[in-house]
């Protein structure tokens, strides 16, 4: 799954030869002298929750930026269902099936609920009579799986922290995308929200909507991956089932540094 | 009525081509792009116009949508050239597009008329020619802000990123906006200078921009009733102020100033978050448990916190 001198600690796995939604292959991004990300191989397959872990500032959401085109890469290429995008502008790549979250919440502050999500839905087409009705239909959807009922009206300041997360997740998956990027979805949330949350995502995936979640909270991406990228400097330190990845020496390592593994 | 209007019309007549060139400033500020090049391109039309007219012989609407042509395409041109410039640097490279403007008719020649610029390009025009213009841009306009467009304006202006992860092509909505606003301002340029049959430097100067700006900053800068607004407020001022004769420059001052302190959407922002409050203390009070006894226990299991 993953290249380099990073340890695939499940084997055989995921060796299936399953058409890959995502190829990221020898991904670097470096500012200067700053290796944000550098050499990071992954591949998403369909239908599967995929996390990167890692700590604060280990690359996470600078990989997120170079997958989603809002950064250039510095090498290596990518591919969205078999076709290279290394080289298209970032807006192009919504049109083609990818949808995401952001670190922070950013929502459009003077709109409703509804108007902000329908910004996602209208984003898979809204030409036409029946493309706007249909995009509004996948709006009132989204609103509904995100638990947001009844809230359309309301402008984001009338919300709380968690129920802006919720538009952005709605947002992101009204567009009915083929693979949903989601970069700390559950920050902030409580733990029941956060278990929701969880839920969802999960019910997405039996839809069959592949899924890349980075986060630093290990639990929360124990629970909702199936497959686990951990990262540190840039660069991709184990690649493999949740719980085999969270033991790895490497990661523990990186969370809780070296001393702290040795009490682990 | 009819009285008034013939005694105002001057007035009247202004209030509608100011409303062109203050939205031809609005429609790119509301996609977050700080461009004055609106006001050169007034001045293109204007001079185009007047070339028209006085050297050519053109008809009136030939001239108008001539400049307003021309001024969309050099407004595109620009957009073009300095597309990778953003805030202020956006807005000094624009305002010098306008100063150039103003210095290449000062200097050219019989052509331009110099410095004493051109007379007689009297144009076949009355208010109802520059209402009907005037609604049926408020009618495009209005469909910039409502609906699916509005949204991705305003994606465009608050979060530009975001937009682009929505599908949006942010650099095309930018030079877009160029564009129309080069259109609004060759519009006003030509009808004010029709009206006026005449055109000179002076006409076309920076204080159009001053002019633009706090019409925009004072009526509000989201929607075109805040242009409307803001022109009605500045174009009828100096009418209503006449009474505190020398004092008019003071008062007017204090009333920008005020309005950018204490009005920071302008007059319709205001009224339109005040109308908001109002809806939302509406729907709290209905959501609100009536008075009365307060309520019983419900069964285990039945509620929750939906």
């Amino acid at each position: 799954m993953a290249s380099g001198t990073i340890e695939d600690v499940d084997g055989a796995a995921d060796t299936a030869a399953t058409e890959s939604v995502l190829r990221a292959d020898d991904v670097a991004v470096h500012f200067g002298g700053v290796k944000a990300v550098d050499g990071v191989s992954i591949e998403l397959t369909p239908g599967r929750i995929f996390g990167v872990l890692g700590p604060n500032g280990s690359g996470k959401s600078t990989l997120l930026a170079a997958l989603t085109r809002l950064v250039p890469l510095t090498r290596g290429s990518l591919e969205f269902e078999g076709r290279r995008y290394d080289t298209v502008r970032p807006h192009t790549i919504a049109a083609r099936g990818v949808a995401r979250t952001f670190q922070t919440v950013r929502i459009l502050p003077g709109r409703t609920v509804f108007d902000n999500v329908a910004l996602g839905a209208e984003s898979a087409g809204s030409a036409g009579k029946a493309e706007r009705g249909r995009a509004r239909q996948r709006a009132r959807t989204a609103i509904e799986r995100t638990g947001l009922a009844g809230k359309e009206r309301h402008r984001p300041d009338e919300l709380s922290y968690g129920y802006q997360r919720r538009v952005e997740i709605a947002r992101a998956i009204a567009s009915e995308p083929t693979l949903l990027l989601l970069d700390e979805p559950t920050a902030g949330m409580n733990r029941q929200e956060r278990d929701d949350i969880t839920g969802l995502l999960g019910d997405l995936r039996g839809e069959g909507l592949t899924q890349l979640l980075i986060e630093h909270d290990v639990q929360m991406m124990v629970d909702a991956c199936d497959h686990l990228f951990a990262m540190n400097f840039g660069e991709l330190i184990a690649d493999g089932e949740p719980e085999a990845v969270v033991r790895h020496p490497a990661v523990q390592e990186a969370y809780l540094g070296k001393q702290g593994r040795a009490h682990a | 009525m009819i009285d008034w209007y013939f005694s105002h019309i001057v007035l009247v007549q202004s209030t509608l081509t100011t409303l062109l060139l203050a939205l031809s400033v609005q429609v790119p500020l509301r996609a977050g792009v700080f461009s004055f090049a609106g006001v050169g391109c007034y001045g293109i039309g204007g001079y185009i116009a007047a070339i028209g007219m006085v050297h050519y012989g053109l008809s009136t609407a030939t001239a108008i949508l001539l400049s307003a042509v021309v001024g969309g395409v050099v407004a595109y041109a620009l957009g073009l050239l300095i597309q990778r410039l953003t805030g202020l640097y956006l807005a000094m490279a624009t305002v010098a597009f306008t100063l150039i403007i103003s210095v290449l008719v000062v200097n050219g020649g019989d052509l331009t008329g110099g410095a004493a610029g051109l007379f007689g390009a009297l144009g076949m025009l009355d208010t109802g020619h520059l209402l009907a213009v005037a609604v049926v841009v408020v009618a495009a306009l209005t469909f910039t802000e409502i609906g699916p467009l509005g949204r991705r304006v305003e994606a465009v202006r608050e979060d530009p990123e975001l937009a682009s992860a929505m599908g949006i092509n942010v650099a095309r909505y930018r030079r877009a906006t160029f564009a129309v606003s080069g259109v609004l301002g060759g519009l006003a340029g030509s009808m004010t200078v029709l009206l006026r049959s005449t055109v000179t430097p002076d006409d076309i100067n920076f204080h159009l921009v001053v002019l633009a700006l706090t019409i925009i900053i004072v009526g509000g800068s989201r929607s075109w009733l805040g242009a409307l607004v803001g022109t009605v407020i500045f174009v009828w001022m100096p009418e209503v102020l006449a009474f505190v004769g020398e004092w008019e420059d003071v008062v007017y001052g204090v009333l920008v100033a005020a309005a950018a302190v204490y009005l920071p959407g302008g007059v319709t922002g205001a009224a339109v978050a005040g109308y908001r409050t109002y809806r939302r203390k509406r729907r709290e009070a209905a959501d609100a448990p009536p008075d009365g006894p307060p309520p019983q226990p419900v069964a285990a299991g039945v509620g929750g916190d939906s």
